[in-house]
């Protein structure tokens, strides 16, 4: 048992991409992977995943379901550069090519319990419409070159995007001596009273 | 020195006249307050949404700050732009919200204002664009000259904001 208090805390995600709403498209898979800051490393888990190809449903449920599971556990000195989660959603075009269909990103929920997230996903526009053209002709779609650009705030003035579909992301979260550090991230309705039976 | 974290999202706007928006944002606080690190102020990308009326711009802010006092409690001021097709770029709206001052995730809604011009400014409005802007954008977050101007309700912005304290509780303050 350690004495003194502890230097690092540790923040474990749970989760799954559950689904998509893209109502101009079929035959989706994503790709998620995670953005963090430099105080920030993944102890256990994986980062990264490709998810399987989806269609939507005959019937009325028009959504696209990957219930893709995600599960990792990050440890940090300093709750600045908090995980985000990145997701690119890619599918075929009409000539077969695989193009993407959306980016998208959110912050990794900061309090401990179950969350659901739906973020919207956009993809770059065409400068011009001959370019719209040629692009939709060849299957080179405009995207953009590292997908965590999502995650960042520099740069993002110069980009013009459409959005055009939503994912659902749940979140299970566990905090580990985030507390004991000195950080207050629970909202006091939610606080547990520990007064005992 | 207790320290603040701001974690979240510019989500996007809803309820504006036009399609392809964009925003520039700024943090503001009084003298107390010393930022560690993160980014203090930005522009968000221009979003044209296809199937739906809101913009979204899923901005991340994740911004640190030291203080030594309660005053000058940060707020998040906005410019909400439009963007048309010939690239000319045309203010929508001004708003301003507080930091939420206890910790976890707030679903934010700023709402926003347009100064009114004179009705020969509101008519050339309504077929070139453009438009009366402020000269000095503090006028976004502090009352004090206010009672001038004369403004419209403009649409919508929605931010997603997760707060940590610490060592807040050490010097007393209750949230």
């Amino acid at each position: 048992m350690l004495s003194g208090k502890p230097s690092v805390f540790l923040l474990m995600v749970n989760g799954q991409i559950e689904s998509a709403d893209f109502p101009e498209f079929d035959e989706l898979y994503c790709k998620y992977s995670y953005v963090y800051g430099h105080d920030w490393a993944p102890t256990t888990g994986l980062e990264e995943g490709i998810s399987q190809i989806t269609s939507k449903n005959r019937d009325s449920n028009q959504c696209f379901v990957w219930n893709f599971p995600m599960e990792i556990t990050f440890k940090s000195t300093n709750p600045f550069g908090w995980p985000q989660i990145v997701i690119s959603v890619y599918g075929a075009d009409l000539f077969g090519n695989d193009v993407v269909r959306g980016y998208g990103g959110v912050h990794v929920p900061t309090t401990p319990g179950r969350h659901k997230r739906t973020i919207p996903m956009f993809v770059p526009e065409s400068s011009s419409k001959l370019q719209k053209f040629t692009s939709w002709l060849t299957g080179r779609r405009p995207e953009f070159t590292d997908p965590k650009v999502v995650a960042q705030g520099e740069g993002r003035e110069v980009t013009r995007v459409l959005s055009q579909g939503y994912v659902t992301i749940s979140f299970n979260i566990v905090t580990k001596d985030l507390k004991k550090l000195g950080y207050d991230s629970i909202p006091a309705n939610q606080t547990s009273d520990n007064t005992g039976f | 020195m207790a320290e603040l974290h701001i974690i979240g999202q510019i989500v996007g706007a809803s309820g504006f006249p036009h399609k392809s928006l964009f925003c520039k944002w700024g943090l503001q606080t009084g003298c107390a307050w010393k930022l560690l690190s993160g980014l203090r102020e930005g522009q968000t990308q221009v979003d044209n949404p296809v199937i739906q009326d809101m913009a979204y711009w899923s901005h991340p802010i994740d911004v640190h700050y030291a203080t030594k006092g309660l005053q000058g409690w940060p707020k998040l001021y906005m410019q909400v732009w439009h963007q048309d097709s010939f690239g000319r770029n045309e203010l929508c709206g001004y708003g301003f919200c507080h930091i939420p001052s206890s910790p976890g995730t707030h679903d934010i809604q700023c709402v926003t204002w347009r100064p009114l011009g004179t009705w020969q400014e509101q008519l050339s409005q309504m077929f070139v664009g453009g438009g009366p802007q402020l000269k000095h954008s503090d006028l976004i977050y502090t009352g004090a000259d206010r009672y001038r101007l004369q403004t419209m309700a403009m649409g919508k912005v929605h931010l997603q904001l997760s707060i940590i304290l610490r060592n807040f509780d050490q010097y007393g303050v209750e949230y």
